[in-house]
C-alpha cells in the first residue's frame, strides 16, 4: 500500500557542478534581493573559511616549537613581508567587506529562523506575487550592505593610504 | 550527533564568535597597538598570545570559528547532493579539517604561551 502513495524512485544528484548550482539558483528568476543575499552569504562564508584555513598556519609560524617545524621571529617577518603586497592587500580587503556583511546578515537570517521577523503569510492569490524581505529584515540587510561598503573605504584608507 | 543539535551548538558558536571577534579586534587597542604595520610586527603579534585574556579570546574564537565555518561548509555540501555515501563523506572531510585547523591552531597558541 505504501509503495502507491510513496515514491521509490532513487533520489538523483543534479548533474551541474556546485558553483553552477549556486549562481545558477542565485540568479534564476524571478530575481529576489533575498535569494541574493543568501548567495553573497554563502559566497563571503567560504572566503572566510579559506581565509581563516591560512591565517591559523600563518600566524602559527610565530613559533617554531619543539617539534621541529620551522618559525619563530625570521619566519613570520618573512611571511608577513611577503604578505605586504597590493594583491594581498585587496585578498584583506575581501574578507573585511566579507566579515562585515557575513556578520551583519548572519544576524537577520539568525533572527528570521529565531523570532518573528518572518512576518504573517498571506494567501497566494493571482497574479503571484514574490513574498519577500518584509520592513525588519529590509532594515537589517541595507544596514549589512552600508556597513560593508563603510569597511570597504576604511579598508582602502587602511591598507592602500597608510591612513592607521 | 542529530542535526538539530549541531545547528543549536551552531547558534552558539555564532554568539561565541561575534562577541570575541568583536574583542579580538578591540584588544588591539587594549595591547598598545598604534597602525596597520605595527599589528602586523612580530613583538605585537607575541604580546597577543603572552596576554591570558587575549589567549582565551584566541581559544574560543578558533574554535567557534572552526566549528561555524565547516558546519557551513558541510550543509552547502550536503545540499548539494542527496545520498548516504555523500553525507558521510563530506561529514569525515570536514571532521578532518576541523582536526587539523583546531590542532594547528591550539599548537600555536599553547606554544606561545608557553614561550617555547
Amino acid at each position: 500500500m505504501s509503495d502507491a502513495i510513496v515514491s521509490v524512485e532513487k533520489a538523483k544528484a543534479p548533474k551541474k557542478d556546485l558553483i553552477t548550482t549556486q549562481v545558477r539558483w542565485g540568479f534564476s528568476r524571478p530575481l529576489n534581493l533575498e535569494k541574493l543575499a543568501l548567495l553573497a552569504q554563502r559566497v563571503s562564508g567560504l572566503g572566510i573559511l579559506v581565509y581563516l584555513f591560512f591565517h591559523i598556519f600563518v600566524t602559527g609560524s610565530i613559533v617554531g616549537g619543539p617539534d621541529g617545524v620551522p618559525g619563530g621571529q625570521d619566519v613570520f617577518e618573512g611571511l608577513m613581508g611577503m604578505l605586504f603586497n597590493p594583491l594581498a592587500h585587496i585578498g584583506e580587503l575581501l574578507v573585511v567587506v566579507g566579515a562585515t556583511f557575513h556578520g551583519i546578515n548572519g544576524i537577520r537570517v539568525m533572527l528570521l529562523e529565531l523570532t518573528r521577523l518572518v512576518g504573517h503569510p498571506i494567501r497566494p492569490d493571482y497574479p503571484y506575487k514574490t513574498q519577500m524581505l518584509g520592513k525588519g529584515q529590509q532594515s537589517i540587510l541595507l544596514t549589512a550592505m552600508i556597513m560593508a561598503s563603510l569597511s570597504a573605504i576604511a579598508g582602502v584608507f587602511i591598507l592602500f593610504l597608510g591612513a592607521a | 550527533m542529530k542535526e538539530s543539535t549541531l545547528t543549536l551548538v551552531n547558534y552558539i558558536m555564532i554568539l561565541a564568535l561575534l562577541v570575541t571577534l568583536a574583542l579580538h579586534l578591540a584588544m588591539q587597542a587594549f595591547l598598545g597597538v598604534t597602525g596597520y604595520a605595527d599589528a602586523l610586527s612580530y613583538q605585537t603579534a607575541l604580546a597577543r598570545y603572552r596576554d591570558a585574556l587575549s589567549v582565551s579570546l584566541l581559544t574560543i574564537l578558533l574554535i567557534a570559528a572552526t566549528y561555524h565555518g565547516l558546519f557551513g561548509l558541510r550543509n552547502i555540501l550536503l545540499e548539494w547532493r542527496p545520498g548516504r555515501h555523500w553525507h558521510g563523506a563530506v561529514t569525515g572531510i570536514t571532521l578532518g579539517l576541523a582536526v587539523v585547523m583546531l590542532g594547528w591552531g591550539m599548537r600555536t597558541i599553547l606554544f606561545a604561551f608557553g614561550g617555547l
